[in-house]
């Protein structure tokens, strides 16, 4: 999170180009939407018992637990002329060079608004995005496996008693590249079926490198300073 | 009094309210606006509560004040608007 607020902001006064990047998480930890309440999603309790971390995102929407996943961010300038203006507009923009990327790998899918997209009705990536110093930062999930069990182990549900139908609701409501193809997909087969992806929906050639000293430094900074915090991952 | 309400919008996101309100004036003291949805600026969340204090719920009076600080401030919101927010904190008065 750190990181792709380092680049909205190094982007912002124009020191690095549009970027696209492609991460995963380790420890597996839980992004919580800017709005939400940490205590009414999270069990931090179970959080601590199984390992998994927790940051709240500078993006809306909800709470996602990432595992098995690659996580993409782009960040753009709102002026450039292949973002739209519009926001729900540039979801499905952006959301189109994940698609392309699906379908690099063999599977058909469609945006489904609000931020979602789905393949065969479920879901297999949801989406956020946030608009800051006339810069875009989108970023999402991609999932290539799926531990439901586990992902509502550190999770709240609002009533224990129907956590087991929940379970089987969200089993039938999102999928995985590994469940659509029977098989498992190396990260890098999945980075690099989203490079494409992104250059086709954007007409560009992505350029692979590191992130530069500045945003190594502000990365660092965001880290220390907002990120880490219990004054902003318990602000609400 | 404090009440809380789960509300999940209509085609939209799920917003969650908890509100510290006066028993018998029913003028909000404290609120909180939690959930899934959007909104640009998100900072503007925590205005909107600052300007939710001392509003009467009442549904027009919610209504009137949420919508100004909405085209005050240029909030742009995904998943919620002023009449669901209206509505998620109607729900809190018992």
């Amino acid at each position: 999170m750190a990181i792709d607020k380092a680049i909205l902001v190094t982007a912002s006064v124009g020191n690095v180009p549009p970027t696209v990047r492609f991460y995963g998480w380790s420890p597996p930890a839980i992004s919580l939407g800017y709005f939400q309440s940490l205590t009414d999603e999270v069990d931090i309790q179970a959080c601590e018992r199984f390992g998994v971390e927790y940051v709240r995102r500078i993006t809306g929407g909800g709470a996602v637990f990432h595992e098995k996943e690659l996580t993409y961010s782009i960040v753009v300038p709102e002026s450039h002329p292949a973002i739209p203006k519009n926001i729900m507009k540039s979801y499905g923009r952006i959301c189109g060079a994940v698609m392309n990327g699906l379908r690099h790998l063999g599977i058909d899918s469609e945006y489904a608004p609000i931020n979602d997209i789905v393949t065969e009705g479920q879901k297999i990536s949801g989406n956020a995005q946030t608009r800051k110093y006339q810069t875009v930062l989108q970023h999402g999930t991609v999932l290539m496996d799926v531990d439901v069990e586990k992902m509502f182990s550190v999770l709240k549900v609002p009533n224990e008693k129907i956590k087991d139908k929940l379970i089987a609701d969200v089993k039938q409501r999102v999928t995985s590249i590994k469940h659509q193809l029977g098989k498992e997909i190396s990260f890098q087969e999945v980075a690099r079926a989203m490079t494409l992806g992104f250059e086709e929906e954007f007409h560009v050639e992505l350029i692979t490198g590191g992130l530069r000293k500045e945003e190594q430094v502000l990365a660092k900074q965001f880290e220390q300073e907002c990120f880490s915090t219990t004054e902003w991952n318990h602000r609400r | 009094m404090q009440a809380r309400s789960v509300y999940k919008v209509p085609a939209g996101k799920l917003l969650k309210i908890s509100v510290d309100y006066d028993e018998k004036t029913f003028v909000i003291k404290e609120i909180g606006i939690t959930g899934d949805f959007f909104a640009y600026p998100e900072e503007a969340i925590e205005l909107l509560e600052t300007r939710l204090k001392n509003t009467v719920i009442e549904k027009t009076s919610l209504l009137k004040k949420i919508s100004s600080v909405i085209t005050e401030y240029h909030i742009q919101f995904i998943g919620v608007d002023a009449a669901s927010l209206t509505h998620g904190i109607l729900m809190c008065k018992s």
